[in-house]
């Protein structure tokens, strides 16, 4: 955040500026030619009006020949039309590309995403500094995006500075007349050379008064931060429909609209902002518009001067001062394009320190040889894991053989580290000590798609998405409908037909389609089981799959246990220790370390042991005598 | 004609909707409307004679002392209109944000505040959603309405300045170039209708291409995509997207392009007109450059004038329209009688009897009653379990006991009155309850616990987090209740796992000490060592109260006094766990499903 606050140099800032352009260039070269053409378009319809007018001005104020008044005004009405008309056409290019381009810009964070490796991506540095991007974003797209409407302004603003150029330029260069006393020196080119200084240092001067005008919002945004984020929680509060209920026993709407609203008005007429821009904030705004009006008498008097000396007629006066007045255009325009470019600076470097992020993890080169027989033997040596940040081990050393083709259960308390153990043993993260093994080999040599291929997995926070069914179940927009179905039943998804009207082509939730299907928890699980079944690896791992579901539904999924886990190896996490009985071996976990390991019977004969303890906090609900 | 009337009269209202909250919240916005609109036609008239004025004086060949002089005159009032606009401009920001707030925060209000089944109205939750809208940020209705009413009076100003000055060169001029600009607006104004009737064909690209970059950027979505290389599809699906929208994107600009055209040929009609008239003019010698000058730079910025009406015109009705629909939500009928209701004093000493008489209720587009006739006493003091699967209707039926919902038929009567008539917010403080949905603050443990702001009594905050099981959390805190909960406000604020919100909200239960506990699946982020510690001081925490316990682990509610077995709505058997059992009925059955898991030789003999 604090980073934010500081400016990048100016050179920097266009290094930083010149590869979002290269990477723009890469995405959508027409970007920049619609651009191009659009700002030469339009500076050509404003130049040639201007001359066109100044000419006719000059046979007005001269000898009115009829013929020549009407060619120069017909001349004037085709071009001033068909110029318009050429800019709104290339225009449209321009804002075809632009809006493209809008989506394109999506795609860079989202491929950078998707190569990140999850270690990294799971990082609270990560999700702050992509919000951030997509933030600054959100508040004027800085960042990125923002270069791409620098580059319109930039070329739009050249153009109208080169056009500019060559209409005035005749004015330096025409002489007053001899005999017209101090007017002569005008001729003097330190006259011109003062007239270009002038307008260099007003463009300048403007802009440095709206950026001290701008600086006040940079001044007061951390006071204005909290009172912002107070009110954005208001709000979301208020139409968070799953606190409708607490809202209204405990009486809430009162006291959240104390507590974030009373007196937090960061922006409000008696706010310090507000009161600063009746004072310096608003002068420093005033000047850098009224500023011009300077520039702009400086202007007439030069222009003025030599024409009432003689050195030119009546529609080089019209010439001239309409070419400057839109050359010092062009010049504002350019040095706030440029002023904006260094303010994106920092917005860039935050996008590319995000664009840079290296992956943490070793990614090996080894490949898994597919093996028919799904004899993968996978170990735990002397595991040992800490989230990155955090103090304490979230798992201590693990040692543990996976049986090949049987069936593990994984119980403990909630924070005993059972999910933890998956992610490991799914490498989503490397062991901070010791290592794991595939057939003997760290698993951190082999290449990391292969070895995930490895998995089947259904997490306890399972994701499916707002896509059609057969899609969700193969993760492919090509899918073998035959072995979809097959895996939904298997699953025991049994009324699927009821729930899915569209069949495999019916789309989940209604985000993307209004008659998608609106699974209950129950029907997701299972079209999740689904996708891990036709996936079809050697290991499935089940993460507490029954945790949401009502006793018909839990005993639906545990009958269908034998026959989802059939010829691999599967690992099943469950709180409710009814899972076990399904399981040949039951691995018990207990802050962090694993505590037991033996088949459910074995260990429920150690009344010391936490099993014990675990399994009779929920089995005596059941027993005959207590009931 | 109907339509139109009704549009024209949501105008009005609105312009005084705005200017009542302008009124209540910052007079001074008013004011800057005005002043922004003079300012801006003045300078507008400034520039157009500047030119042509200071021509005049070169082409006459006036003193250099009063060319020297108009120059200096135009420069200073140039120079004042445009300081004095920027500054005015700066400074209308906040009060337009202070009335945008205002409105904002009502909304809010009355979304929080509502009778509870509007919540459920999709009606009611779109109206929300667009009001809400209506406020996102400087440019949305609520706020930039009032540089809609700046535009359009400053455009009216400068369009009767200008008539006059072109009346003076020709009045058919003046009334072709109005037509023909209006001409060339109303094709515009189809092109922009064309963008609109599209909205659908155009959220149809973008909505899928929305929605695949939010899954592969947000975390939750991570691990799936890598463990079953979901990239390439979700890839695929965003590439198909993109191609239809750039599609559309074609079509849309290929047909806004017929308003260029449009543009084209009204351009070379205006300016032969206007030409017309000038040459006759000049030929005829009674103009001279400076004249031609000027009302040749007036007939060209005219047309300006006409479009800047009509557009400023047309953005004011639309946001009229979407201000109109700020005005009707926040205004919408309330089903309940809150301030207007009958005042029930809370008193915790009193008992209260809940009954339901009859009750039946079901959802909208529901075909099915989630309730029917339902019958039933709880009497003061009365530990009451229900269990059920998943859409028996257990939560609703709490939702009815709580009068958050009324019933549809039947009553539900408070010591035998009907609880219609109460004011709802005095009934609801006589609940003390845990749901499954739960709204923490972001603000300090001690005031999620008490719901105050203010500092309260900290040793019954103790007490509660003690029996919530909170306070081995609470004591390796540093700031221990003054730690913030949440992130989204305080950047150091504790994020709770979901059992530890769930504690804290039994906590939260706890303190409030209501006359009827009610806890909705409360153990349900718990394991099972936590859970049977809750279900162990279960006894303790509603000593003296009414309570109301669901759950669908059937044997879990052992500790009641009474336990309901809901079946589609209807209480399909009640009494003890054991009576129940001995019924040998579907609660019997449904435990016995259960069970069967953990009953192994061995066990229960051994």
């Amino acid at each position: 955040m604090d980073k934010e606050n500081q400016t990048v140099s100016f050179l920097k800032s266009i290094t930083l500026n010149s590869r979002a352009w290269s990477i723009w260039w890469n995405l959508c070269p027409g970007l920049f030619l619609s651009s191009l053409l659009h700002s030469a378009s339009a500076a050509l319809n404003l130049y040639t009006a201007v001359w066109l007018s100044a000419r006719m001005i000059t046979e007005v104020a001269g000898s009115s020949s009829p013929r020549t008044v009407i060619s120069l005004a017909l001349a004037q009405v085709l071009s001033a039309s068909s110029f318009s008309l050429l800019t709104a056409v290339l225009k449209r290019f321009k804002t075809y590309y632009a809006d493209s381009a809008s989506c394109l810009y999506h795609r860079i964070y989202m491929d950078k995403m998707f190569s990140l490796d999850y270690t990294r991506l799971d990082s609270q540095d990560t999700y702050s500094l992509y919000s951030q991007i997509i933030q600054n974003d959100a508040w004027s797209s800085l960042g990125i995006h923002e270069t791409v409407s620098l580059f319109e302004t930039f070329t739009a603003a050249c153009a109208q500075i080169l056009g500019g150029i060559i209409l005035a330029a005749p004015l330096l260069s025409a002489p007053v007349p001899p005999g017209s006393g101090s007017l002569s020196l005008l001729n003097h080119p330190l006259c011109g050379c003062f007239l270009i200084g002038l307008m260099l240092l007003i463009a300048l001067f403007s802009s440095f008064c709206a950026d001290k005008a701008q600086n006040y919002w940079t001044l007061y945004a951390p006071k204005t931060r909290l009172g912002n984020r107070m009110a954005d929680f208001y709000i979301s509060a208020a139409k968070d429909r799953k606190r409708a209920l607490d809202m209204r026993i405990y009486n809430q709407s009162e006291i959240i609209a104390k507590f974030y609203m009373e007196g937090n008005t960061p922006f409000g007429p008696s706010s310090e902002i507000a009161r600063c821009a009746k004072g310096p904030m608003g002068i420093w705004a005033a000047l850098s518009q009224s500023v011009s009006a300077v520039l702009t008498v400086m202007i007439y008097l030069f222009v003025c001067l030599k024409a009432w000396a003689g050195a030119f007629g009546l529609g080089d006066v019209v010439v001239y001062t309409a070419a400057i007045a839109n050359l010092f255009l062009g010049i504002s325009q350019l040095s706030g394009a440029l002023g904006r470019m260094a303010a994106n600076g920092r917005f860039l470097e935050t996008a590319f320190g995000f664009l840079d992020a290296p992956s943490i993890m070793y990614q090996g080169t080894l490949t898994t040889e597919k093996r028919s027989d799904g004899q993968y033997e996978i170990e735990f040596r002397n595991v040992s894991f800490c989230y990155p940040g955090a103090q304490d081990y979230a798992l201590r050393h693990i040692n543990m053989k996976f049986p090949i083709g049987s069936r593990l259960a994984i119980v403990g308390a909630n924070g005993s580290g059972k999910t933890t153990f998956i992610k490991l043993l799914c490498r989503l993260y490397d062991p901070t000590e010791g290592e794991i093994l595939l057939n003997g080999i760290d698993i951190r040599k082999y290449k990391y798609v292969d070895y995930i291929d490895l998995f089947s997995v259904v997490f306890q926070d399972f994701k499916l998405f707002a896509l059609p069914l057969g899609e969700n179940i193969a993760g492919s927009c090509r899918f073998d409908s035959l072995k979809a179905s097959s895996c939904l039943e298997k699953a025991g998804f049994s009324n699927q037909k009821a729930v899915m009207p569209h069949g495999l082509s019916t789309f989940l939730y209604r985000d993307l389609d209004g008659r998608g299907a609106e699974l209950s928890l129950g029907e997701a699980q299972k079209t999740a089981i689904a996708r891990a079944l036709y996936k079809d690896a050697p290991f499935m791992i089940l993460d507490e799959p029954t945790a949401a579901l009502d006793p018909v539904s839990e005993a639906e999924i545990y009958e269908k246990f034998g026959a989802i886990t059939r010829g691999k190896t599967a690992v099943c996490i469950s709180h409710r220790l009814s899972s076990c009985k399904f399981c040949d071996e039951v691995a018990v976990f207990d802050k962090g370390n694993l505590v037991q390991q033996g088949s459910h019977d074995l260990l429920l004969q150690d009344p010391q042991g936490k099993y014990y303890e675990l399994w009779h906090a929920q089995a005596q609900y059941y027993y005959p005598e207590n009931a | 004609m109907e339509k139109a009337k009704k549009a024209s009269h949501s105008l009005f209202q609105s312009t005084f909707f705005m200017f009542s909250n302008a009124w209540q919240t910052s007079k001074t916005v008013l004011f800057l409307v005005l002043a922004l609109a003079f300012l801006c036609a003045s300078k507008a008239a400034a520039e157009l004679f500047m030119a042509p004025v200071i021509l005049q004086k070169i082409e006459n060949a006036a003193p250099l002392s009063r060319l020297l002089g108009t120059i200096a005159a135009f420069g200073a009032s140039l120079l004042t209109l445009t300081g004095l606009e920027a500054y005015l401009r700066q400074n209308a920001l906040f009060g337009r944000i202070a009335v945008r707030r205002h409105i904002l925060a009502e909304i809010a209000g009355k979304a929080t505040r509502t009778s509870y089944p509007n919540t459920l109205d999709t009606d009611f939750i779109s109206f929300e959603s667009r009001a809400y809208k209506a406020c996102e940020n400087n440019a949305s209705p609520t706020e930039a309405f009032w540089s809609s009413l700046t535009d359009l009076l400053a455009n009216i100003l400068s369009f009767a300045a200008w008539s006059f000055l072109l009346s003076g060169l020709s009045p058919f001029l003046l009334l072709f170039i109005t037509a023909s600009s209006v001409c060339g607006y109303l094709v515009k104004k189809r092109t922009i209708r064309w963008i609109w009737l599209h909205r659908k064909e155009e959220a149809s690209c973008l909505k899928p291409m929305d929605y695949i970059r939010q899954v592969s950027t947000g975390r939750q979505y991570a691990k799936d995509i890598r463990i079953f290389s979901l990239q390439p599809w979700l890839l695929r699906t965003w590439e198909t997207a993109f191609g239809q929208y750039q599609r559309f994107l074609a079509k849309r600009e290929k047909f806004c392009s017929i308003s260029d055209g449009a543009d084209f040929f009204l351009m070379l009609l205006q300016g032969c007109f206007t030409f017309y008239w000038l040459i006759r003019l000049i030929l005829a010698q009674k103009l001279s450059a400076s004249g031609f000058l000027l009302y040749f730079t007036a007939a060209n910025g005219f047309s300006r004038w006409v479009t800047g009406i009509m557009d400023s015109f047309s953005r004011l009705h639309s946001q009229s329209l979407d201000l109109s629909v700020v005005r009707e939500f926040l205004h919408w009928p309330e089903p309940f009688l809150f301030e207007n209701g009958k005042h029930l004093p809370k008193d915790t000493n009193r008992s209260y009897e809940i009954r339901l008489e009859n009750v039946s209720f079901s959802y909208a587009g529901c075909e099915r009653n989630t309730i029917s006739h339902m019958n039933l006493t709880v009497s003061p003091g009365e530990k009451l379990a229900v269990v059920g699967l998943n859409g028996a209707g257990k939560t609703t039926l709490i939702k009815l006991i709580c009068g958050l919902l009324d019933p549809a038929e039947g009553c539900v009567l408070l010591n035998g009155e009907d609880i219609r008539q109460y004011n709802r917010r005095d009934y609801y403080a006589l609940f003390s309850a845990v749901f499954q949905d739960f709204s923490i603050l972001e603000a300090s443990a001690a005031q999620n616990i008490c719901q105050t702001p203010a500092p309260m009594d900290a040793g019954r905050i103790l007490e509660c987090m003690s029996m919530a099981g909170l306070t081995e959390k609470i004591q390796s805190l540093s700031n221990g209740l003054d730690t913030k909960i949440g992130k989204q406000i305080y950047r150091d604020g504790l994020e709770l796992s979901g059992g530890q919100a769930q504690r804290l909200m039994l906590a939260r239960a706890l303190y409030k000490n209501a006359p009827v506990v009610i806890l909705d699946e409360p153990t349900s982020a718990l394991d099972s060592i936590a859970e049977h510690d809750i279900y162990l001081k279960y006894s303790q925490m509603t000593d003296g109260h009414t309570s109301i316990f669901i759950s669908h682990r059937l044997a879990s509610t052992r500790f009641c006094d009474r336990i309901l077995f809901l079946e589609q709505g209807r209480i399909k058997e009640e009494g003890t766990h054991q009576r129940l059992l001995a019924r040998g009925g579907s609660y019997a059955a449904l435990f016995h499903i259960q069970s069967q898991y953990y009953q192994e030789k061995g066990i229960f003999h051994g």
